[in-house]
């Protein structure tokens, strides 16, 4: 136990004096700070300097020809509110002029009508995002419907008024709002993956470092190799939990610094308002998941001798956990949460961290079925904490190619 | 005391690296383990500090079996190596906690060691800025700080320059004089004979020799004479027995039984001007080439 304090300590200082560790956690921070101070930064330059507002004459041009004036008026209004970041120009030039202005960038497009019901639009190159044919057919549409009902006898204030009639709706959602919920767990699976495949990573390297050097004859003989493992891995854990409290506690201090910025901002307040039994819940899935692929990254990290078989040893883990996550994710965002894919997924320990804790997120789980959940994911990592230790023992002495699994399995004792 | 291996048994599956490895070390003298690459000596020596255990016999210490949490190891191991990138005095005492002590006395140990081997101005360098010989010294503090009961040196001397090999001669001198149980692994004889009072050499798996150095070479027939003479020519032709240069240009003569050799003494200094004369030993490199220039199989043990 003294032993295994010992290498607790000194790993986890190598962690925390690690330069690449410290740089990257200030990094993270400034850019956290930067963001959220961005609105609050931004308003402060734009009130200091002068009103810059744009004139109607930068705006690019957007031509339009109609087949009688009287249409044209009409369609020009509609479309002055339907685009304002155009300025909107009829023109009576026949079509071959109206192209040419487009080809030679005077205007940037045209809507060429051949009757409130049909029209030809001219755009030089086709944006994926252009969306101008479809606001200018709602506006034609509602145009084609208010001119009907005028007349067939209507006024034109009653027309307006029948075609955009709001409908008040209320949703009440007696188990778990999976829209508010989405955020938290995405970020949450999202984050976890991350963790795990940075220090996974890290475990294996700091372990085939060792072996390199050599260190490990002497770390061998003077240390227990469960010791060492569970000594190297918590080390890792700590670490990484301590970079995640600093992100997310400096990102709810400056959401809550700056909260009159982003309350409009329903992501944010989804995840800043995380229910605490849910926080909880995280907290556990979180640190299990993360132990059981440390484990097995440490456990791969010493079957490795050099610094380059890293990526390759690591392969058989980064899959499984990668497999692992795409099952929760695709499941996630299908929106069923309550397949049976992702109920067998939240028993399995691979699986369980990510899977059963979107379901406590999204949907309505069984207490039971969480605590059997969490009793056989502690298991599972107590287990594969001894099993690694042991292939630890072996494969640190094991030099030249990458030992096979089987071979491995065959000298556990 | 008394360290002990008893029929030490070891497989890596098909692989029957020692089969029934037995030898002996005492406290206050060095014991040689010999034997040629892939003898098996690193894996007695793993099984000895218990890195894997063994598929049978035992390990004894004053004739109990071994409390791995009570006893001591110090081990220079034979591919050195330790933490490149960090400081020397911090690796120190990171490894001297590892073996049980507290940060204070390892703190104490490591800067004493490191005024010791002359190192102290070293002490907040990286490790990878000193030379291969210096660090080699610093690997060497990591096998003592603690005060092991048992030290354990794997080729300890391959590297240093002469007046390093010196200051660890003295060192481990100094260790064995203290009463500890020194096991020397090398393959350099002549120092394994400055040190070793008993040696055990290993052949593919076994035990193929043990005991007392001095008695091992004793035991060979001492009808043989090595002659320092400037009349090596003349000593030849006169005497009647096989005679034939050896390789430090000695005449080594064969006498057909040990109690022909003092009246033949006699003889040879009254007639010629001898510089010495000595009843031949087996220097500790042929008795090694002799037992291990075959592969051992059958029951080849001889214990003296």
């Amino acid at each position: 136990m003294k032993q295994f304090r010992k290498i607790l300590r000194f790993e986890l200082k190598n962690y925390l004096s690690n330069k690449v560790f410290i740089g990257v956690t200030v990094f993270l921070l400034i850019l956290i700070a930067g963001v959220s101070f961005f609105p609050r930064l931004k308003d402060g330059f734009s009130t200091a300097t002068p009103d810059t507002h744009t004139s109607t004459e930068s705006l690019p041009l957007m031509l339009i020809k109609a087949p009688s004036a009287d249409t044209a008026a009409q369609v020009e209004s509609g479309f002055a509110g339907a685009f304002p970041e155009y300025r909107i120009s009829i023109t009576t030039d026949d079509d071959d002029a109206i192209r040419d202005q487009i080809i030679a960038g005077t205007a940037e497009c045209a809507f060429v009508l051949d009757s409130l019901t049909s029209y030809t639009y001219y755009v030089n190159n086709l944006s994926m995002y252009d969306e101008n044919t479809e606001t200018a057919d709602t506006v034609l549409q509602e145009l084609y419907r208010t001119n009907t009902l005028v007349s067939a006898g209507f006024t034109s204030e009653d027309a307006t008024q029948i075609l955009s009639m709001p409908i008040l709706h209320e949703t009440k959602s007696l188990g778990k709002d999976q829209m508010q919920n989405f955020f938290y767990t995405y970020i949450m699976i999202f984050a976890l993956y991350m963790v795990i495949l940075l220090y996974g990573q890290m475990v294996a390297t700091n372990v085939a470092t060792e072996k390199s050097s050599r260190a490990m004859e002497l770390l061998i003989t003077s240390a227990k190799p469960v010791s060492m493992m569970f000594g190297k891995i918590l080390a890792s854990c700590i670490a990484g939990f301590l970079q995640l409290f600093c992100i997310f506690g400096f990102s709810l201090l400056c959401f809550h610094l700056n909260k009159g910025e982003w309350d409009s901002s329903s992501i944010l307040t989804s995840i800043f308002g995380m229910p605490v039994s849910l926080f909880v819940y995280m907290l556990v899935f979180f640190l299990l998941g993360f132990l059981i692929y440390a484990f097995l990254f440490g456990a791969v990290g010493s079957t490795a001798s050099k610094l380059e078989d890293i990526n390759t040893s690591v392969m058989p883990v980064t899959m499984l956990f990668v497999i692992a996550f795409l099952v929760v994710v695709v499941s996630m965002t299908s929106g069923n949460v309550d397949t049976l894919l992702l109920k067998i997924c939240s028993f399995i320990p691979f699986t369980s961290p990510m899977a059963m804790f979107t379901r406590i997120a999204m949907s309505t789980v069984p207490f039971y079925e969480i605590a059997a959940s969490i009793v056989i994911l502690i298991a599972s990592v107590i287990g594969i904490g001894i099993l690694s230790a042991k292939i630890y023992r072996l494969g640190v002495l094991m030099y030249g190619n990458p030992p096979k699994l089987t071979t491995i399995l065959k000298n556990l004792k | 005391m008394r360290l002990e291996l008893k029929n030490i048994e070891k497989s890596f599956g098909a692989n029957h690296v020692l089969k029934g490895i037995s030898f002996t070390a005492e406290g206050g003298a060095a014991c040689g383990l010999l034997g040629r690459n892939g003898a098996g000596k690193t894996t007695s020596l793993r099984i000895l500090m218990d890195v894997f255990p063994a598929d049978a016999g035992e390990v004894l210490y004053d004739g109990k079996p071994v409390d791995y949490a009570t006893l001591r190891f110090g081990y220079l191991p034979e591919e050195r190596g330790l933490y490149p990138k960090k400081k020397i005095l911090e690796q120190l005492i990171y490894f001297c906690e590892l073996k049980g002590m507290s940060r204070k006395d390892a703190v104490k140990a490591a800067d004493t060691w490191l005024e010791r081997i002359g190192m102290s101005e070293y002490r907040d360098k990286r490790l990878d800025t000193l030379s291969k010989g210096n660090q080699q010294k610093i690997q060497l503090i990591t096998a003592l700080a603690h005060d092991p009961q048992i030290i354990i040196l794997d080729e300890p001397f391959s590297g240093l320059d002469p007046v390093n090999a010196m200051l660890l001669k003295d060192i481990v001198k100094e260790e064995i004089q203290k009463g500890k149980i020194v096991l020397f692994s090398s393959h350099q004889m002549n120092y394994i004979e400055e040190f070793c009072d008993r040696i055990a050499i290993l052949n593919g798996g076994r035990i193929v020799l043990s005991g007392d150095l001095r008695e091992i070479k004793r035991s060979y027939p001492r009808n043989r004479l090595v002659i320092h003479s400037e009349a090596a020519a003349q000593i030849k032709d006169f005497l009647p027995y096989p005679c034939s240069p050896d390789e430090n240009g000695a005449l080594l003569l064969t006498l057909p039984s040990p109690e022909a050799k003092q009246q033949v003494m006699q003889e040879l200094t009254q007639r010629f001007d001898i510089d010495a004369i000595s009843v031949y030993e087996p220097s500790l490199n042929d008795i090694f080439v002799e037992y291990t220039k075959q592969p051992a199989d059958g029951d080849g043990r001889e214990t003296i």
